[in-house]
């Protein structure tokens, strides 16, 4: 029992460190523009379906690298036409916006590839597992586990090294301020919000090779991140990284002992965040008011 | 100036527009009313979006051909067949049942189809037996559907979970061995589909090891495999659907387990299947129809219509459609009659014929249960077969009458109307 403890504990860090991917490009969004982007996973699916297209022209690798950046692209055209309107107003029409833009792009991914799943194939080699004993680590997962943590450090060193990081960080805490002293707010939104668009997009490309790939994808995937930035505590990127871990841990014990409550668990423990803690665990007191 | 000679909108036109538009409103249900004596209406009513949009539009796919060639051969009783479509939406059943309400007071139809959500069936399967209108439920599969609550003008073409768990238990213990996990989705259909299983491999003298509820729309599978693999059984039962199974059976094929155990289910379709790389296309499973039937009479027929019309070889899914819409027709002739009460009772024990059955052994509706009971065929997921779409190589053939238990096992007490 105690070893099966163990291996799920070993799993959860791994699934959650996909979910606190998915939760970090939602994070930055939410931290400067005060957009809760419910169409997240609408631009997740996109980067999926982006890939699928991509691969028999530029195979896994290749794709993995050029659909986030294509998501990205029109992410930033979504940001001019129908985001930069709704800024400074009250966070509930961005809500309701990208909530209405969630199933337009659902729809959108359904009309072009189908309804029905698609055969989304990522390399042979990285398809099975690496042990014997611990047969749930796999190339495809290490290699997932290692993008995660360098889309991580990157986002780190551009936030605290960068004359751009350190402009987010500051329109984070006071774009107003930030505005005054002659940085572009404009632009300095968008390239902010192209970033966590690539990151759905980043994080659509590798959920294709774990999961079946159809229009729901991004839907349901989408919930479980949130649940990561409110448990980590909003305005803070390195709580959305622990929050992801921890939800991907306890739906991991859940499994064990209540199996099927592993999704209610991440809910209870959103739950009992907010009763103790509404800030949550690394948050800051006061964001989004 | 220029804006003079543009049209302008004064008063009166506005109130001339509005009574024309008034006018075409009034006149609007004449119109349709004219129309409805015309054509005989078959109402669908079936998932067209969310996660069972892709089952949902091949029955539809089904439906359209049956509709095309039953209006060749002259119609439904002299009159012209339409078919009115709406989306119920996946999971809701209060659209569902709205839809249903709408397609049978507004539109007037004769025929309602749908659902394939077990749980929508049944909450159509209310209102159409409140307003006595004949309905077929092409592809629910839950047993209470034609079991404990059974309608008279309730008729399903798709098997019981119950069958299908008979169909597949033999084969397994069979060959695989005596040990069983259980990965089933937490709901009506995965809770009766488990409890048929269960009863089928004990009565055979396997057991049920272990087993995990999950649930709908899980999205990693991997902790329940790790437990799965951690209480070394024979054999891992996948019960889930959809992308459900999609996500599990990626996942287990990624870690290996098809080399430690065998893996197998009971119902499979073809449409996750489409959706699976080759090397995650493995187990046993029971298919309740499959386009590759060498030798059985007007298969190869069907296939090419429905080729013709989708690019893609026919489903179980599109030959529910197909079976349902030829039901409707089928009812009417022999009843000669488009009330509700005849046709259901000439469809009592109604043989359909080869053309439509589509299958080696006779398909029948058994009367007292509005089941129809057809062929049901074993085998084993393929990564390549000798077609592009021959993913499911069949190993046995079942007769539906062998593995569809008893009229009193099914629990079915029919209530005809006085």
């Amino acid at each position: 029992m105690s070893q099966l403890v163990l291996f799920n504990v070993f799993n959860g860090l791994i699934v959650g460190a996909f979910y606190a991917l998915m939760a970090l490009g939602l994070s930055l969004i939410l931290n400067l523009s005060g957009v809760i982007n419910f169409a997240h996973g609408g631009f997740l699916a996109l980067g999926a379906y982006f890939a699928y297209a991509l691969i028999p022209f530029l195979g896994f690798w290749g794709a993995l690298v050029v659909a986030p950046v294509l998501v990205a692209v029109l992410g930033l055209g979504v940001e001019r036409v129908l985001i930069r309107p709704l800024y400074g107003a009250d966070p509930l029409y961005g809500l309701l916006l990208t909530f209405g833009l969630a199933y337009i792009l659902e729809d959108l991914t359904r009309l072009v590839w189908g309804a029905q799943s698609v055969p989304f194939q990522a390399p042979a080699a990285l398809m099975t597992p690496l042990s014997s004993d611990y047969f749930f680590l796999t190339g495809y997962r290490l290699v997932m586990i290692g993008i995660v943590a360098a889309a991580v450090g990157g986002l780190f060193v551009v936030l605290n090294c960068t004359r751009l990081g350190t402009r987010i960080r500051a329109g984070t805490r006071d774009l107003e301020t930030v505005s005054t002293l002659g940085v572009n707010v404009r632009i300095l939104r968008s390239l902010n919000f192209g970033l966590g668009i690539y990151m759905a997009g980043l994080a659509g490309v590798l959920a294709a090779g774990l999961l079946g790939l159809s229009p729901t994808i991004g839907a349901n995937l989408i919930m479980p991140s949130f649940v990561a930035i409110i448990v980590g505590g909003l305005g803070s990127l390195l709580g959305t990284l622990l929050g992801g871990l921890l939800i991907g841990v306890a739906s991991g014990i859940a499994a064990v002992y209540v199996p099927s409550a592993t999704e209610a668990v991440i809910y209870v423990m959103m739950g009992l965040v907010l009763l103790v803690r509404p800030r949550g665990l690394l948050g800051e007191e006061g964001r989004l008011h | 100036m220029p804006e003079l000679a543009a049209p302008r909108l004064n008063r009166r036109a506005v109130v001339k527009g509005g009574l024309a538009l008034g006018a075409a409103q009034l006149a609007s249900p004449f119109v349709l009313t004219a129309r409805a004596a015309e054509a005989v209406k078959i109402g669908f009513d079936n998932a067209l979006t969310g996660p069972y949009a892709g089952p949902g539009k091949n029955e539809l796919v089904g439906c359209q051909l049956a509709v095309d060639q039953i209006n060749e051969k002259g119609g439904i009783l002299g009159r012209k067949v339409e078919l009115v479509v709406e989306d119920s939406t996946s999971g809701d059943a209060g659209v569902a049942v709205q839809k249903a309400r709408k397609l049978i007071d507004s539109d007037k139809v004769d025929f309602l189809l749908g659902h394939l959500n077990s749980a929508l069936a049944l909450a159509m399967a209310q209102v159409s037996n409140e307003k006595g209108v004949l309905h077929i439920v092409p592809g629910g599969h839950t047993d209470a559907i034609t079991g404990k609550t059974c309608h008279w003008n309730v008729f399903r073409v798709c098997n019981t979970t119950a069958t299908e768990a008979n169909a597949v238990a033999g084969a397994l213990v069979k060959q695989y061995g005596k040990k069983y996990y259980y990965i089933t989705p937490d709901y009506a259909f995965g809770h009766t589909l488990e409890a048929g299983m269960v009863k089928a491999i004990a009565a055979l003298g396997g057991e049920r090891v272990g087993g995990d509820l999950t649930p709908l729309g899980t999205v990693d599978f991997s902790s329940y495999l790790i437990k799965a693999q951690a209480a070394n059984p024979d054999v891992i039962i996948f019960l889930i659907q959809g992308d459900d199974m999609l996500n599990a059976l990626k996942q287990a094929t990624q870690f290996g387990l098809q080399n430690k155990v065998h893996l197998a289910g009971a119902q499979q379709e073809m449409e996750p299947l489409e959706g699976l790389p080759p090397e995650a296309r493995v187990g046993t499973w029971v298919m309740e129809w499959y386009w590759k039937q060498p030798g059985a009479p007007h298969v190869a027929e069907f296939v090419d219509a429905i080729k013709k019309r989708t690019g893609h070889v026919p489903t179980a899914r599109t030959w529910f459609g197909f079976v349902s819409t030829w039901t409707c027709a089928l009812a009417a002739a022999k009843a000669n009659s488009l009330k509700a009460l005849d046709m259901a009772k000439a469809l009592q024990d109604f043989h359909l014929p080869p053309e439509i059955a589509l299958g080696p052994n006779p398909a029948y509706y058994r009367a007292g249960q509005n089941q129809l009971i057809s062929t049901l065929f074993v085998g084993d997921a393929q990564a390549k077969g000798e077609a592009p779409e021959d993913l499911f190589k069949v190993t046995k053939v079942v007769n539906g009458a062998d593995v569809a238990g008893t009229l009193e096992e099914s629990e079915c007490k029919m209530i005809w109307p006085s």
